[in-house]
């Protein structure tokens, strides 16, 4: 009978309809609850740092900038009297960035990275450029296999020698147990 | 525990209140008028806050059937959402179209509102707890809510906007079909109660098995048509073609803003909730019920019905006009009327329990 197919019908919705209202909803309270991102999500640019001197892995070739299509990336990095170069200035506008992860394909330096961070937003559009020491401080706890290690120690003894009198090495020593720790 | 609870009946702050201003000595026709005065006062209130809480259910239940949370973020699950937005209305610009029949644009919403308002006089909501309990309370309803049409075509025709006059039109149309299945389900119950008085309804229906839902056969038949014919009177989805929001853009109230459009909104809300109360009254015993006091009884079940209403909305698709036509003049109309036909005979031949 039609009729009875269609109170039937009827019912079938309101079962169902019924049955949603008793789940849980699937939204997120955004501010207060926010999404686990996976480890190896790409977001935001990172600028990363040496685990052990705290020091930017960046050495100024100027890779990414080129890699760049978009220009985002701004590298002010003149040669010093040591013929190397020395980062002075690192923009990344992300108004511009488009996200493509060109830049950190072509670092050969474990330098730039894109990290599972999302919340860039501003007010002011200017406010989208950040500085080197924003990137880096953003790239702080960011988790990554140094892959350059195997290659520095050679050069290091000669990069040693010359600020030999200072302190630093004296400083250094203390810090390192205490990352090692936090890291396992 | 049940006694302390039975006790709590709201009638008797009323009578101490009322014994209280008897005893000022005032002339006695200042003792009425400063009685139906407050009783005015305080029925606008309570229906106003009424109104803005389903509006702030509407919204959860319409999250949290979709799996979404509905306002989360003014109070505890957003409950000041709604008396928020009331605020907001309230300061917002009266914006006046030019080309307005400028009488029948202002008189609309106030009309929907008052018509709206005005059927809680003989509605009980507690034993005595009832205004004024006419001798032709049901008659009186259906007459006054229908001012509703009214100030809906009103509203159509004021606006001088085509959307707008549509969903007038529709509206006229949709209630006044609507009306006939409503008023023969209604009448099925007024045979057995022997009375036009809500009090009286009421009192017809003292047991569970007394309550017309539950009289054989043709109770369940004449709950159920006047369920359909009440969503349809209240314009609520499924049958909400007046307002149509993707076809009409919003139908009747589409010029209006402001204040002018806050006063149809509650107006919405306070007829979902009439027509919930008159269904509790005819059809589920009203304030009957053990243990627990009276007005909360009829709260409970009235708020039930709502929250079925509710449920409709979320759950069925909007009828076509010529669909909804139909239904109730081909199923609704004919069905309303064998069942009024066959509770009239049972009645006569003394068949009933």
């Amino acid at each position: 009978m039609g009729l009875y197919k269609d109170i039937k019908n009827l019912l079938l919705g309101m079962k169902i309809t019924g049955k949603h209202l008793g789940r849980h909803a699937v939204t997120i309270q955004y501010p207060e609850e926010k999404w686990t991102m996976p480890e190896r999500s790409r977001g935001i640019v990172v600028l990363l740092s040496d685990k052990e001197t705290g020091e930017l892995n960046c050495t100024g070739c100027l890779l990414c900038m080129r890699a760049c299509p978009s220009a985002a990336i701004r590298i002010d990095a003149p040669r010093g009297e040591d013929k190397k170069r020395h980062v002075k200035k690192f923009d990344i506008n992300f108004g511009i960035c488009c996200f493509c992860g060109l830049c950190e394909e072509a670092c050969n330096f474990c330098a730039i990275r894109m990290a599972p961070k999302y919340e860039f937003s501003t007010e002011n559009k200017d406010d989208l450029t950040w500085d080197m020491h924003k990137l880096q401080e953003m790239g702080r706890d960011v988790d990554y296999v140094d892959t350059r290690k195997k290659k520095i120690p050679k050069p290091k003894p000669a990069i040693e020698e010359k600020p030999a009198s200072e302190t630093k090495p004296a400083e250094v020593k203390p810090d390192t147990p205490k990352q090692e720790e936090n890291n396992d | 525990m049940p006694l302390v609870l039975m006790s709590l009946e709201l009638i008797e702050i009323f009578r101490w209140a009322y014994g209280l201003l008897a005893e000022l000595g005032l002339p006695p026709v200042w003792v009425m008028l400063i009685s139906y005065g407050v009783i005015g006062v305080l029925m606008f209130g309570v229906l106003a806050l009424l109104a803005l809480f389903l509006v702030w259910w509407e919204r959860k239940v319409a999250g949290h059937v979709q799996q979404r949370f509905g306002p989360m973020r003014n109070g505890w699950h957003g409950w000041y959402q709604t008396i928020a937005d009331a605020i907001k209305l309230l300061q917002k610009e009266d914006v006046d179209i030019i080309a307005r029949d400028k009488f029948v644009f202002f008189w609309a919403p106030v009309l929907c509102f008052v018509a709206a308002f005005l059927a809680y006089i003989c509605i009980p909501f507690g034993k005595d707890l009832i205004v004024a309990d006419l001798n032709i309370g049901i008659l009186y309803i259906m007459a006054v809510t229908t001012f509703t049409v009214i100030a809906l075509l009103m509203a159509g025709w004021g606006s001088n906007n085509k959307y707008a006059l549509f969903g007038g039109m529709r509206s006229a149309a949709q209630a006044i079909s609507y009306e006939v299945p409503m008023v023969a389900s209604i009448l099925t119950v007024i045979i057995y109660a022997g009375s036009l008085s809500m009090v009286d309804i009421v009192q017809s229906q003292n047991s569970f098995f007394g309550w017309f839902i539950c009289r054989m056969p043709f109770g369940p038949i004449a709950f159920v048509t006047y369920i359909i014919a009440a969503t349809a009177e209240a314009n609520r989805a499924p049958f909400d073609i007046p307002e149509a929001e993707q076809e009409l853009v919003a139908g009747f109230n589409i010029e209006y803003s402001g204040m002018k459009f806050a006063m149809f909104f509650l107006a919405e809300f306070i007829n979902l909730f009439t027509v919930s109360a008159i269904a509790v009254t005819l059809f589920l015993g009203g304030w009957e019920g053990p243990w627990l006091p009276s007005w909360l009884w009829f709260l409970l079940k009235t708020l039930g019905i709502v929250f079925l209403l509710m449920m409709f909305r979320w759950t069925y698709p909007r009828l076509r006009v010529d669909q909804l036509m139909e239904f109730a003049w081909k199923f609704l109309v004919p069905v309303t009327f064998a069942n009024l036909i066959l509770a009239a005979t049972m009645k006569y031949l003394g068949w009933y329990w």
